[in-house]
């Protein structure tokens, strides 16, 4: 796999609110199929990392690319292709209030796809399946729980079969065996497809169970301070605020 | 994943001795072709792949739909990430579930059921506002005065460019339409008498009511409806603050002291508008003035008060009962917005109707 181009990567990445930087010196790269796990202390800026890796939001400085294109050169159409191939799961699940889980999963596909409607929606409840939502399909996102709105909004971020997705804190807010089963679905996805997985998370077990790299944001240093294998960020090395955060949160 | 597609999707399906039945799943499956149609009969089957070159997650969707009811399936000579892929679907559900479509009768007693207990809730929501009033005057009620304040500018003080305007082009119109019949019988002098008393009693009441319904009420229902789908009045109720009580009895206390005042800047402003037309051909400024004022006596003064007191009730708790009641989408704020102005208005004709009705009774 040293051959293949880096599906993702950052330079010298710096980012923020409006002009405030929170974080700079940021460089990564991830290699397609990988799982790439974001991790720090709340408020240190890693939802605003996976915006701006994706294409969402303009970084305030260096280099980001995404499936070997340039993002900051990239506008208009090219930038919608990128970002069309590339799913998103947002913090609050934003799924679209006014639809059912079945439209809001068929909504991307049908202004995409060009299949017949039955394959679409053939294709919506199976996504939906493999979240375990297949008994919901009909529900609005008001009548469902949390939990389920995020499973929901990760079935839309698979609904066109991105190549890379972006999963913010999917985890959050799920009982300990539907978050198994959300780990299993992401290795499965990885493994039957070869998608790359950028996820921010705060947990630790689930995080050590799927992700290939981890890094850490540390904001007292605005920067990145550890950037492996989460196994290794579990021994007491380079970093002992890292393996705190890390001992820390797995006995919590 | 191979990125070569030889060919066309296909499946076929053949039964086997013991009642099997056989399916052949084969070519390169992507999500933009249209898929191959089958039929299995029985509760057995077993999908074996036969030049399968390419598939996306079209495949596996496939074999869920077709497959997901059967009730012994064997997928193990497909290949193993299809295989993962369908098994992953079917562990995440249990039964699926259908969903259930209404006949006629159904909805129109669903529509029945519904549309009373709307005006259950409508009265329930009157009377709330009722108890928390009289709550607010014992000093028992949690009312957010910074609101009252900031609707006594934005319903009121806001309003008056527009019902300027409004009252303006209205005082204008009927002197226009009434000159041109007053002229047959030469008593141009009275579209004074016309324009001040009507503007009075009926118009500058009912203008205003309609313009707070279309600006005030449907900010209320948008405001106090995207409350609720943020969870914000559930948070006050949790917080032990009844959410009528405090956002919605300073909205209705602040309109309802708005917009008599508004009323009678556009009465005035109207018999101005009459003015402008009158005086341009038939009539002396002085000559309007006199009539004008002649016309309007106490009586006439407290029926249009009285009614836009009315008025601004009904278009402020028009906005606030459609909120509160607003379903927990982006589509549920926009419809209580519509309904707010749609309620609101047809309850100010109506009640201008019963008013017309009383006041006559009363001989006002």
């Amino acid at each position: 796999m040293s051959d293949t181009p880096d599906i993702l990567t950052c330079t010298d990445l710096a980012i923020g609110h409006g002009k405030t930087v929170i974080m700079d010196r940021l460089n990564l790269s991830l290699a397609p199929g990988k799982i790439l796990a974001i991790v720090g202390p709340s408020g240190c800026g890693k939802s605003t990392l996976m915006r701006a890796l994706g294409g969402l939001d303009e970084p305030l400085g260096g280099k980001t690319t995404l499936m070997g294109v340039d993002l900051a050169a990239a506008h208009g159409q090219e930038r919608q292709d990128i970002l069309r191939q590339s799913g998103f799961l947002f913090q609050g699940a934003a799924l679209f209030s006014s639809l059912t889980l079945r439209e809001n999963i068929e909504m991307p596909m049908r202004e995409f796809l060009k299949a017949p409607r039955k394959d679409i929606r053939q294709l919506a409840e199976y996504k939906l399946a493999l979240v375990g939502l297949a008994d919901a399909m009909d529900k609005l996102p008001s009548e469902i729980s949390g939990g389920m709105a995020k499973r929901a909004g990760i079935a839309r971020a698979m609904a066109l079969d991105p190549a890379v997705i972006f999963l913010d804190e999917p985890s959050a807010g799920l009982d300990p065996l539907s978050s198994g089963r959300l780990d299993e679905l992401i290795l499965r996805l990885r493994e039957a497809y070869g998608t790359t997985i950028v996820l921010v998370s705060h947990e630790i077990p689930s995080i050590l169970r799927t992700a290939d790299f981890c890094v850490y944001l540390d904001p007292d240093t605005g920067t990145m301070s550890a950037y492996g294998p989460p196994k290794g960020f579990l021994q007491a090395g380079n970093s002992p605020k890292v393996h705190a955060f890390f001992s820390q949160a797995r006995f919590d | 994943m191979s990125h070569a597609p030889t060919g066309l999707p296909f499946a076929r399906t053949e039964v086997l001795a013991d009642g099997t039945a056989l399916v052949t799943v084969g070519g390169s499956w992507k999500r933009d072709q249209p898929l191959p149609e089958i039929i299995i009969k029985g509760d057995q089957a077993k999908v074996v792949a036969e030049a399968l070159t390419d598939f996306d997650s079209s495949l596996p969707a496939w074999l869920y739909a077709h497959f997901k009811n059967i009730r012994q399936l064997d997928l193990s000579a497909l290949p193993v990430r299809l295989q993962s892929l369908v098994k992953m679907a079917e562990k995440a559900s249990s039964e699926h579930a259908q969903s259930d479509h209404d006949g006629l009768l159904e909805t129109f007693g669903n529509w029945g059921v519904e549309s009373s207990g709307s005006w259950g809730r409508a009265f329930e929501h009157i009377g709330h506002t009722a108890l928390g009033f009289l709550r607010m005057l014992v000093g028992r009620a949690k009312v957010n005065w910074g609101d009252f304040t900031l609707q006594l500018q934005t319903a009121g003080v806001d309003a008056l460019p527009i019902v300027a305007l409004l009252g303006f082009l209205t005082g204008l119109i009927m002197a226009y339409v009434g000159l041109i019949q007053l002229r047959q019988v030469g008593a141009t002098v009275y579209v004074a008498n016309l324009v001040s008393l009507a503007m009075t009693r009926e118009m500058g009441a009912l203008m205003t009511g309609i313009i707070a319904c279309g600006r005030t009420s449907t900010a209320f229902a948008s405001q106090l409806g995207s409350m609720n789908v943020s969870q914000e009045t559930d948070a006050l109720r949790a917080l032990g603050i009844n959410p009528i009580e405090y956002l919605a009895l300073p909205r209705i206390l602040a309109v309802t002291l708005m917009v008599p005042l508004l009323a009678v800047f556009a009465t005035f402003i109207g018999v101005f508008g009459g003015m402008v037309v009158a005086c341009a051909g038939d009539l002396s400024i002085e000559q309007y003035l006199t009539q004008a004022i002649r016309a309007i006596s106490f009586k006439s003064f407290l029926v249009g008060f009285i009614k836009s007191i009315a008025f601004g009730f009904i278009a402020a708790w028009a906005g606030c009962y459609r909120g509160s009641v607003a379903k927990r989408s982006a589509l549920g704020v926009g419809e209580a917005a519509t309904s707010a102005a749609v309620l609101g208005i047809t309850f100010i004709v109506i009640f201008d109707a019963i008013f017309a009705v009383i006041f006559n009774l009363f001989d006002l």
